[in-house]
């Protein structure tokens, strides 16, 4: 009797016991579940081979595949390069764990996925490997943001570089004009010169002048894109601006034949930003339209302004169907120098200049092109 | 041109050629011009001479050309001055709120601007020194002054305008 009920406390024990750690997994199931559907990092178990056994929300968000479209395929099919990481999957299994700073995935889309990558292998009881678990943590944002920086670092000390060279230039421009301009009066003055020979004196002080103005433009600019002042913002009618901007190229839009469309969002297109500086970025947009148009030649030459208003940002397109930029040609528009123009008709500082702008006064630009189809320049910005 | 006032103009620049060139150019039309190569011989010069127009470089080793305008114009408070940078944008001396200058120009400056500019500051000197020449003329008169008393007083109105 004795032992039987002894027996029967010790099953009742190991009921509880079981119980208990019945709750304990289902606990430690639930927040593995709850770990694998909130975290944003893409968390996957492999088999020995590379197999998917399992793959998180996170990693459905990161890679763009939902589950059921990468159940039974190999991780390392969505690495880029799947050879490489084959070895990082196989030094995990050997070490029993490896990181990797930065492993390229490819996105379902076709881009490309940056992530910090640590992998574990899975043993059972026996000791005996039964396959991977890793955790990714998507970075592209971060290393987009660091190229940005440094991108912008690298212009901000050309910009310094520049305008520092540009100072210094000034100064002799400065003499040079004043000299030329010396010089033509005493030609003016002289006496006994044959009128040939005061043709030519006059003709090539003419061209000291403006030659020297050509400089101290370029110079000027220059240090227009350098100088780091604070903007000043007010609230304005962007529609008035471009009206503005329209009268100021009148001189430049005569006798070319192009028609000009306005497509405005209705009423005032109010914003609270700094018109002087957006200015500058239309007279850019609209002076570019306008020679991509001329360029092109015949036919109908026209551009289009288009302004929309949403909640929170205007935007602002500028459309002509010009001669357009060659793909080869594209990425390279908003560096500082670049020009398609001929030597002494563009000083390649323009877009440059209004990318500054614009990342200034915290909002976008953005185009698109076809070569010989034309091209639309959009630049958006908050409304407040 | 026969007619313009007699204007004398102070040029302060470090540039020596640039002045070589301009001091010829203004002189052809027949402003009086003392050039000075920096801001304490521009000084020395203002304590020997009066002058109407300044036309000071803004970067110059030694005395710069704010403190510059700021005691010349101690020296001689009608004196109008005019600032030139190798800065495009002159705004960023104005935003600096440091200077308080007739005008800003940034170099190389076109010739004729600069002597339009120049004529302008002119006028304004006159008039603010006419006023102010009034209202103190007037004030000795009321303070009635002896003979003696007035003649020092006007003594003092010829230093102070460099009026001979």
């Amino acid at each position: 009797m004795e032992s039987n009920s002894s027996l029967l406390a010790e099953l009742k024990k190991l009921t509880r016991d079981l119980a208990s750690h019945k709750i304990e997994l289902e606990q430690a199931r639930g927040y593995l579940q709850c770990i694998l559907q909130n975290s944003t990092d893409m968390i996957f178990a492999t088999d020995v081979d590379g197999i998917l056994l399992s793959f998180s929300k996170g990693g459905e968000k990161v890679l763009g595949y939902s589950w059921e479209e990468v159940a039974g395929r190999r991780i390392n099919d969505f690495a880029e390069d799947p050879v490489s990481f084959g070895h990082f999957m196989a030094s995990s299994q050997e070490e029993g764990s490896a990181v990797a700073l930065d492993v390229h995935f490819q996105h379902k889309e076709g881009k490309t996925i940056h992530c910090h990558a640590s992998l574990m292998s899975l043993t059972n009881r026996e000791g005996q490997r039964v396959g991977t678990v890793g955790v990714c943590r998507d970075i592209t944002l971060w290393k987009k943001l660091q190229d940005d920086l440094i991108q912008v670092d690298r212009l901000a000390e050309i910009g310094r570089i520049a305008a520092g060279v540009a100072h210094e230039i000034n100064n002799p421009l400065a003499v040079i004009n004043e000299a030329s301009g010396w010089a033509g009066e005493v030609v003016g003055d002289a006496r006994g010169l044959s009128s040939d020979d005061r043709r030519e004196l006059e003709e090539s002080i003419e061209k000291i002048s403006a030659h020297t103005r050509r400089c101290s433009n370029i110079t000027h600019k220059l240090l227009d894109f350098a100088r780091d002042s604070a903007t000043t913002k007010r609230e304005f009618d962007i529609h008035e601006v471009l009206k503005e901007t329209i009268d100021f190229l009148t001189p430049e839009l005569k006798h070319t034949s192009i028609e000009i469309d306005f497509n405005f969002a209705g009423g005032p297109l109010s914003v609270n930003s700094d018109p002087r500086l957006l200015e500058q970025v239309f007279v850019n947009f609209i002076t570019n339209a306008i020679h991509a148009v001329l360029e092109k030649g015949g036919g109908e030459r026209r551009i289009e302004i288009r302004t929309i208003k949403t909640n929170s940002e205007a935007e602002i397109s500028v459309k002509d169907n010009g001669v357009g930029i060659p793909e080869e040609a594209q990425a390279k528009i908003f560096d500082l120098f670049y020009t398609t123009k001929p030597p002494g008709k563009g000083t390649g500082l323009g877009l440059s200049i209004c990318q500054n702008i614009v990342r200034k006064l915290e909002g976008d630009i953005s185009f698109e092109s076809k070569a010989g189809v034309g091209s639309t320049f959009t630049v958006r910005i908050p409304i407040s | 041109m026969n007619d313009q006032p007699n204007i004398r103009v102070l040029l302060v620049d470090d540039e020596e050629t640039l002045l070589e060139y301009l001091s010829k150019r203004l002189l052809k039309q027949r402003f009086t011009v003392k050039s000075t190569f920096s801001g304490e011989e521009a000084i020395e010069a203002a304590k020997e001479e009066h002058y109407d127009v300044a036309v000071v470089d803004l970067k110059m080793p030694g005395i710069d050309g704010v403190e510059t305008q700021r005691r010349l114009r101690e020296i001689q408070p009608f004196l109008q001055c005019i600032v030139l940078t190798g800065y495009a944008s002159v705004d960023t001396a104005l935003e600096s709120g440091q200077l308080d200058a007739f005008q800003y120009l940034s170099k190389p400056v076109d010739y004729d601007n600069l002597v339009a500019i120049i004529k302008d500051a002119y006028k304004k000197r006159m008039e603010i020194q006419g006023s102010k020449f009034k209202e103190q003329v007037e004030e000795i008169y009321r303070a009635g002054l002896g003979k003696r008393g007035m003649r020092r007083a006007i003594g003092e109105l010829h230093k102070i305008y460099g009026v001979e």
